[in-house]
């Protein structure tokens, strides 16, 4: 084994030698917008290469306890190899000028928020993602056709919620635990049987309960792209879900249990009740009318199987209001009104992604033109 | 919108975990046979702080587990819910795990981390090696959600 060990570690030298250079001709490597995530992408070859000589050393000790640990090691390094060639060094890798459009919103977006500014940004194409742990630099993916207009942006802000949230961990948890609480209590019966039907009962709420870690996080999400995006990422959300058919409006119970999101109906009835509460009357009333009207269509009628009823949104909407004061995200208001109390280097992106949904409502037969024009102006303020 | 922030979160967390544990045990055999190993005495002193800290919040998750089948864990993440359940599990397994770690509590791993009694050490080396075995395992799952298989 150890002949094994030593071979899969000279083997990855070698494919991080290859990597190294690939990354050092990559077009990334000049765009300035990308420099941090550059910077970091380099370090992290730098520091598995150090790994990997380690276990190059710890081999040559002879020591046959050790093997099981350096074959670990091995392992360890070999998946984070993995991880850098296939998914972050993509970013610099596969790197386009056009990239510099959603290089300069995701570059403001971690700027104006105190716990991401030291946090690099990258983009990679794939579908609405985002890498974040705050330990390493935040990839988001977004289709390539998204990434050269300004429509779908504000969808970024709901993958930044992601990362606020793994700012706050322990609080948001907490957050979430007494949510949890909340729903279970709502969930249990006045009278309990203590026989078969309970017990099958009991599991139901168990499942029930442990799925909203999940949707918690999820609608935390959506609420940041509205506090942030106002109706821009409504719009967007809307959009972009709402012609995925109808798993978007309905699921059976057992494809709900555990699942990481809540039907997408679920949420844009949430957003709308939030966007309302915002002030954004015109927007929710045309948000809630969309989707009721393909429900008709469709002939769907809203049915969560028990895992979202009425009576659980006032906890819900202030579980997201305590976790929105948690992570204390800009806002549309003061962007719109220039008032931010963060001011930044990088323009705000937040009036241009506004303008475009109304923009797009009035004059799609110019829309194309107009965004052109705007995204070459927001580029050079 | 995917659901890739829980196994990279997860990914991420499992490799910084399993480093300490690899660290920690080629330390210790090492010091346990007699091979100087100076080099990685600093490295080592951080992973017992970063285990300590780990096994004392599976600890308590695992308590709560432990409470019933019919309690859900609250404020825990789908990934970690999964570890935790794989540990409980594996408590039950007596074949495959026979250290210290799977026949009490995580927390009683925490007196053997400060230790220096040559008896502790290699009890913590074999617990540390079972529970690699866990790990592994765990982060197999989170790589193929991220990476796909072949």
């Amino acid at each position: 084994v150890q002949e094994i060990l030593r071979h899969s570690n000279v083997h990855v030298l070698h494919e991080l030698d290859r990597l190294t250079t690939l990354l050092r001709d990559a077009p990334g490597v000049q765009m300035t917008q990308l420099a941090p995530y550059y910077t970091w992408v380099k370090n992290a070859c730098e520091e598995l290469r150090q790994s990997v000589e380690q276990n190059l050393r710890d081999l040559d000790l002879g020591q046959s306890g050790i093997l099981s640990a350096i074959a670990s090691e091995t392992q360890k390094v070999i998946r984070f190899f993995y991880m850098l060639d296939q998914r972050l060094a993509g970013p610099v890798l596969r790197a386009r000028p056009s990239d510099r459009l959603c290089l300069s919103v995701l570059r403001w977006l971690h700027e104006v928020h105190p716990q991401t500014q030291h946090i690099p940004a990258a983009v990679s194409d794939g579908q609405f993602a985002s890498y974040p742990d705050p330990h390493w630099p935040t990839i988001y993916f977004m289709p390539p056709s998204a990434q050269t207009g300004l429509l779908y942006l504000p969808l970024f802000f709901h993958e930044f919620g992601h990362l606020l949230y793994a700012c706050h961990e322990p609080e948001m948890d907490a957050l979430v635990e007494q949510l949890q609480e909340t729903l279970a209590e709502l969930l249990t019966p006045g009278i309990q049987r203590e026989d078969l039907h309970d017990r099958i009962e009991v599991e139901k709420r168990r499942t029930i309960v442990e799925t909203w870690y999940a949707w918690a996080q999820e609608l935390f999400c959506d609420a940041i792209g509205l506090t942030i995006g106002g109706p821009a990422f409504a719009h967007a959300f809307s959009m972009h879900l709402q012609m995925l058919g109808r798993g978007h409006f309905y699921l059976p119970a057992e494809d709900l249990a555990r699942r990481d999101h809540p039907v997408t109906w679920l949420r844009i009835q949430l957003l709308v009740h939030r966007a309302r509460e915002m002030g954004h009357q015109e927007d929710a009333e045309i948000l809630d009318t969309r989707w009721k009207t393909l429900a008709t269509a469709l002939g769907i009628v809203a049915d969560y199987h028990g895992f979202y009823e009425e009576e659980f949104l006032p906890t819900i909407q202030e579980t997201v209001d305590d976790m929105l004061t948690e992570a204390a995200p800009v806002t549309y208001s003061e962007e719109m009104a220039g008032s931010s109390a963060r001011p930044s280097l990088f323009p705000s992106p937040i009036r241009l992604l506004h303008r475009a949904w109304q923009q797009f409502g009035e004059n799609h037969d110019e829309f194309r033109q107009w965004e052109e024009q705007e995204i070459v102006a927001f580029l050079q303020s | 919108m995917s659901t890739q922030w829980l196994a990279v979160q997860s990914f991420e967390r499992s490799q910084d975990i399993l480093g300490a544990i690899n660290t920690l045990s080629i330390h210790l055999k090492l010091r346990l046979a007699g091979v100087p190993d100076e080099e990685r005495t600093q490295a080592a002193a951080r992973a017992r702080e970063t285990l300590t800290a780990f096994f004392k919040k599976l600890d308590a998750t695992v308590q709560e587990t432990q409470r019933g089948e019919a309690t859900p864990l609250l404020g825990v993440d789908p990934r970690l819910r999964q570890l935790v359940k794989s540990f409980v599990s594996a408590k039950r397994d007596r074949r495959r795990f026979q250290s210290v770690l799977f026949q009490r509590m995580p927390a009683d791993m925490v007196p053997l981390f400060a230790s220096e009694q040559e008896a502790d050490l290699e009890a913590l080396v074999q617990c540390l090696a079972e529970f690699r075995v866990i790990l592994e395992e765990h982060v197999y799952e989170d790589t193929a959600r991220i990476l796909g298989e072949i």
